[in-house]
């Protein structure tokens, strides 16, 4: 057998074995979220590059490296899940840095690590004043994880006392002109509706390129013909402006008429409308 | 336009709105959303209520509006 045929198998079956030992693995492996998986990582894929092109090497004893190695790193991976002291020693723990705002000087030097590696480090987090800092931990693969002190984070909704409705994740249900059937039914809606929805907005289903529905049941395409203006859903806008327009013409007739008890009536009822609209504001904006 | 036309105008209106906010109680995925879309439809059905007794009454002081 000529040489390249021999790397060609090799490397097909060895792909194959890697691909296996991952994938048993799982995410944690790819990621290299601990020490042991990193080095395991490395080590798997020199083996199987010493193995693929060394033409004189044994493919068996290989193999039998990768599956030990692979087997050793899913084991030490389920003890850790068991053992919290053992995960602590095989996966390493994150070393504080800042604390209070004043950077820990003694656990720098265990982790043996500049002033100058820790601003870097801050930097990359858009970070470049110390003094905003919190709270700071280098974690076991290097990277550094900030809070900020409160006054130096970004302001949220929350923050500022704004009450917001909560949406649920949007569901991509046209892909390339195809109707994806289990993305329709978790929105919760048919083919008929659809169907409907796309008629409403003049469009094909063969034109859509993508599809997707908020959880309000708006539905927002993308088309492959760009010249085409897709109206956008204004459905929510329009009705909070309508429910404002019966408001102010409620709050007119209660000041035209002169019947004391439809004036109350009105009076009564423009109140009441006033009230919906503070309480379905944050689910009709945007 | 009469007093009692601008009055049928707002019912109408009214109406629009109950409708629109029923569809999108169905409509909704959240709870909460479903929640207070159903509630405040249900608000506005007792204006609409209201609002019918209204033109009523309008209809039997001025009949030669009625209808319009």
């Amino acid at each position: 057998m000529p040489g390249w045929v021999f790397i060609i198998t090799r490397s097909l079956l060895f792909l194959l074995l890697l691909f296996i030992t991952t994938k048993i693995l799982g995410k944690k492996q790819i990621s290299e979220l601990s020490f042991f998986e990193y080095v395991a990582g490395i080590t798997i894929g020199s083996i199987a590059g010493e193995v693929v092109t060394g033409l004189e090497g044994n493919l068996y004893h290989g193999s039998l490296a990768i599956i030990v190695f692979g087997l050793v790193t899913y084991l030490v991976n389920f003890l850790s899940i068991h053992s919290k002291k053992f995960s602590d020693f095989t996966e390493g723990k994150g070393t504080v840095i800042i604390r209070d705002g004043k950077i820990l000087e003694d656990n720098l030097k265990k982790e043996r690590y500049t002033i100058d590696e820790i601003s870097t480090l801050l930097r990359q987090k858009n970070i470049f004043n110390v003094a905003d800092v919190e709270f700071a931990v280098l974690e076991p693969r290097g990277n550094l994880s900030a809070l900020l002190k409160k006054e130096n984070r970004p302001l949220t909704p929350k923050d500022v006392g704004m009450k917001m409705a909560n949406e649920k994740e949007p569901q991509t249900i046209i892909m390339d002109g195809a109707i994806m059937d289990e993305a329709l039914r978790w929105a919760g809606k048919g083919r008929d509706w659809l169907y409907t929805e796309l008629e409403k907005l003049g469009v094909t289903l063969d034109n859509v390129f993508l599809g997707q529905v908020n959880s309000y049941g708006d539905l927002t395409v993308d088309l492959y013909d760009d010249k085409i203006q897709v109206p956008q859903p204004q459905q929510r806008p329009l009705l909070l402006a309508s429910l404002k327009k019966t408001q102010a013409d409620l709050e007119l007739f209660s000041l035209a008429t002169e019947c004391e008890k439809s004036k109350a009536m009105y009076k009564k009822n423009a109140a009441l409308l006033q009230e919906t609209i503070n309480k379905l504001e944050p689910y009709l904006n945007g | 336009m009469t007093v009692a036309s601008n009055v049928k105008q707002c019912l109408v209106t009214i109406k629009g709105i109950e409708s629109q906010l029923s569809s999108l109680a169905f409509n909704s995925l959240d709870q909460e959303a479903k929640a207070a879309f159903h509630d405040t439809a249900l608000t506005i059905g007792t204006i609409k209520k209201d609002l019918q007794y209204r033109i009523l009454e309008l209809e039997r002081q001025e009949p030669q509006y009625k209808g319009s």
